[in-house]
C-alpha cells in the first residue's frame, strides 16, 4: 500500500474510534448504555442493523463465494424480508412493551428463569465465538498484506474495537455504524467500478455479464430441490427464513440494535427497510465477485490465490512440482483466453453454434484447469497438513491490492475494515449486555446500584473482546468465512428459535418442557450435522421444528401444571 | 394508539405487502437474469 492509502485507512480508522468515544460519553445508566436511551430514529436502526450483519467477512469472502461458486449464495438471503416482516408484525411490539433490554428477559416474563439462562448462555457461546471470526477477517488481511505476525494483528485489531465499545456502550456503536455504513457502500461501489473498467477495453459491460454467464457465475436463482445442495431457492426461503428469524429475532446484536427505537414505529421502519434493500446489496456484492472472475479472464490468475502458502511451496521439496502445475495452469489460461475471445465475436456475431462450441471448448478448459489447481491443494497439503487451503477468501483481497489505483486501495481496506468494526462491536455489545443483564444482574448481584452495572458491563465488554481475540487466534482453519460464521449460528439458531415461537405462539408449554424440547432439537442438529451431509441451511430447520415438537410432545407427558401456573405463563 | 399509524405509508399492511411484493420482483429478476445469461 502506498502512502496515501496508508493516510486514508488510519485517517478513517481514527475518525471511527474518536467518534464513538465522542458519541458515546456521559452514560450513567443501564437504559443509555444498553438501550441509548431508547431514543433513536428509524434511518440510525436500519443502518445499524445493516452494519451489525455487513462484517469484513461479507465483503471479503462474498464476492470470492462468486468468482469460485456463482451467485447462488444469494439465495441465502430470499428469507431476509419475509422474516423482517413477521418480526415486525409480531416481535417488535412484545419487546417493546415489557420494555426488555435483553430479548432473553422476555423469555423470563413467558417462561422461567432457567429457559431465559439457558438461551442467554447459548446465545453467549455462539456469539462469542462469531465476534471472534469478524475480528480474525480484517487480521488476516493485513497480515497477508504487511507480513504481520497474524496473532498480533488480531490482538491490536480487536483492541480498537473494544476501546470505543466499552467506553461508550451502545450510543457509540449505533452512530458509528452510520459512518461506518455509509464507507462501507462507497467502498463497494467504488470497487465495483474499477472491476468493471478493468476488463480490457474492446469487451463492453454487456458482453462482460454474457461471459460471466456462459461460465456458470450468474446463477442467481435456482429452482431444484436438493437438500445436500446448500444454496436453492427452497433452502434460502424456508433455511434461510429460520436462520435470519433467529438472527434477528433472537440474537442480542440484533435485538439490541431495534430496541434503541424511540416507539415501536422507529423499531420496525428499521427492519422494514432492511428486508428491502439487503437481498439487492448481497446480489450487488456478488456482482463484483462475478465481474473480478471476468477481468481474470484476460488477466492471469495465480494458481492459488493464498501468497502466505504459495510461498511456503515454492521453497519446499514440492517446489519444482507446482511450478509444473503453475505451468500447466498457465497454459490453459492461455488457451481459455482465446476461447473466450471466440466466444465473445460468437456473441457478437448472433452465432450461436459457434456460441455454443466457444462455451463448450471454454467449459472443457475450466475442468481441465480445475483438476490442475486440485493438484496444486493436494501438494499443499503434502507439504504442510494443516496448510490453509481455502483461498476463496483471498480473491477479491488480491485483486484489489494488485490492480485497484492509489488511493483507492485504501478506501476499500477502509470499508473492509470499517465492516469489520461494525460487526464485532455489536457484538461484544451484545455479550455484555446479555452477561450483565440475564446473568451478572438477575443471578448473581440483582441488587448493586446502576452505575455498578454499567461499570460491570464495560468490563464485560473487554472480557468478551479478549475472548474473542483469542478465538480468532484459532481460526486459521475453518475454510471459507462467510460459511464458517453462518453454519456456526446454524447449529445453535435453530433452537433457540424454537424456544422463541413456543414463547411467543403458545400459551400451555412451559419452561421445561421447552428447555427439553430445546436440548432434543440441539441433540438433532448435531447428529445430522456430524453423521449425514444435509446441507447446512437445513439444520436451523431441523433445530426449530424438532424443538418444538419435541416440547409439545414433553408438555403432555410431564404431570400437569396447577390452573393458576398455566394462566400465569400464558 | 398513535404508533399504529406508520410514519410513512399508509399502514403497516401496506408496508408489510411492499416489502413481500419487492422480494418477488426481486425473484422474477434474478431468475430472469440467470435464464437470459447463463
Amino acid at each position: 500500500m502506498s502512502r496515501l492509502d496508508w493516510l486514508v485507512l488510519g485517517a478513517t480508522l481514527g475518525f471511527i474510534v474518536a467518534y464513538g468515544l465522542w458519541k458515546g460519553r456521559r452514560q450513567r445508566n443501564l437504559d443509555s448504555y444498553i438501550l441509548a436511551d431508547r431514543k433513536l430514529q428509524w434511518p440510525t436502526i436500519a443502518l445499524s442493523i445493516m452494519a451489525t450483519q455487513a462484517s469484513a467477512i461479507t465483503f471479503l469472502s462474498t464476492p470470492g463465494q462468486a468468482f469460485a461458486d456463482g451467485m447462488r449464495f444469494v439465495q441465502f438471503y430470499l428469507g431476509l424480508p419475509v422474516a423482517m416482516v413477521l418480526l415486525s408484525m409480531f416481535a417488535v411490539p412484545i419487546f417493546h412493551r415489557l420494555k426488555v433490554y435483553t430479548a432473553y428477559e422476555f423469555l423470563e416474563t413467558r417462561f422461567d428463569v432457567k429457559t431465559r439462562t439457558l438461551t442467554a448462555v447459548l446465545f453467549l457461546i455462539q456469539r462469542g465465538l462469531s465476534t471472534g471470526l469478524t475480528i480474525y477477517a480484517p487480521a488476516l488481511i493485513v497480515s497477508v498484506l504487511l507480513g504481520w505476525n497474524l496473532y498480533v494483528t488480531n490482538l491490536i485489531i480487536g483492541t480498537l474495537v473494544i476501546i470505543y465499545t466499552a467506553t461508550g456502550g451502545t450510543k457509540a456503536v449505533s452512530w458509528t455504524h452510520v459512518q461506518q455504513m455509509l464507507i462501507i457502500l462507497g467502498g463497494m461501489a467504488t470497487a465495483l467500478i474499477i472491476a468493471i473498467r478493468s476488463i480490457p477495453g474492446d469487451i463492453s459491460f454487456f458482453e462482460a455479464v454474457r461471459v460471466a454467464g456462459r461460465m456458470g457465475r450468474l446463477n442467481a436463482i435456482d429452482f431444484s430441490f436438493d437438500l445436500t445442495t446448500n444454496y436453492t431457492f427452497w433452502s434460502g426461503m424456508v433455511g434461510g427464513l429460520m436462520v435470519a428469524l433467529s438472527y434477528f429475532g433472537c440474537d442480542q446484536s440484533q435485538v439490541q440494535r431495534y430496541l434503541t427505537g424511540e416507539t415501536p414505529a422507529e423499531s420496525r421502519l428499521g427492519l422494514l427497510f432492511n428486508g428491502l434493500v439487503k437481498v439487492p446489496m448481497q446480489f450487488f456484492i456478488l456482482f463484483v465477485g462475478a465481474m473480478v472472475f471476468v477481468f481474470y479472464q484476460f488477466v492471469a490468475p495465480p494458481l492459488f490465490f493464498n501468497t502466505a502458502e504459495r510461498a511456503k511451496i515454492g521453497v519446499s521439496r514440492f517446489a519444482a512440482d507446482y511450478a509444473e502445475l503453475e505451468d500447466a495452469h498457465r497454459a490453459n489460461f492461455v488457451q481459455k483466453r482465446q476461447h473466450v475471445r471466440e466466444l465473445v465475436t460468437a456473441m457478437r456475431a448472433d452465432d450461436a453454434p459457434g456460441a455454443a462450441a466457444a462455451q463448450a471448448k471454454v467449459r472443457a478448459i475450466q475442468t481441465r484447469d480445475a483438476a490442475t489447481r486440485k493438484a496444486a491443494i493436494d501438494l499443499i497439503k503434502r507439504n504442510d497438513a494443516t496448510a490453509d487451503v481455502s483461498d476463496t477468501n483471498y480473491i477479491f483481497l488480491s485483486f484489489v491490492l494488485r490492480f485497484l489505483p492509489i488511493g483507492v486501495v485504501g478506501l476499500v481496506m477502509a470499508a473492509i475494515f470499517c465492516a469489520s468494526m461494525s460487526s464485532t462491536a455489536a457484538g461484544l455489545n451484545a455479550l455484555s449486555s446479555t452477561s450483565v443483564v440475564d446473568i451478572y444482574k438477575r443471578l448473581i448481584n440483582p441488587n448493586a446500584t446502576e452505575t455498578d452495572y454499567v461499570r460491570m458491563s464495560k468490563w464485560l465488554t473487554v472480557f468478551w473482546g479478549g475472548f474473542a481475540i483469542a478465538f480468532a487466534m484459532y481460526a486459521t482453519r475453518l475454510g471459507s468465512l462467510i460459511e464458517a460464521v453462518n453454519k456456526l449460528g446454524s447449529y445453535f439458531y435453530g433452537t433457540i428459535l424454537a424456544i422463541f415461537i413456543l414463547a411467543f405462539f403458545t400459551k400451555t408449554v412451559g419452561g421445561t418442557a421447552t428447555c427439553l424440547g430445546a436440548v432434543v432439537g440441539e441433540a438433532t442438529v448435531l447428529y445430522f450435522s456430524f453423521f449425514t451431509k444435509l446441507a447446512w441451511l437445513w439444520w436451523n430447520v431441523i433445530g426449530c421444528v424438532v424443538g418444538i415438537i419435541a416440547a409439545l410432545l414433553i408438555e403432555r407427558l410431564l404431570p400437569d401444571r396447577e390452573p393458576d401456573e398455566v394462566a400465569e405463563a400464558a | 394508539m398513535t404508533d399504529d399509524r406508520p410514519p410513512i405509508g399508509r399502514s403497516w399492511s401496506t408496508l408489510y405487502i411492499a416489502v413481500l411484493v419487492n422480494l418477488a420482483v426481486l425473484i422474477i429478476i434474478f431468475y430472469a437474469f440467470t435464464r437470459y445469461f447463463r
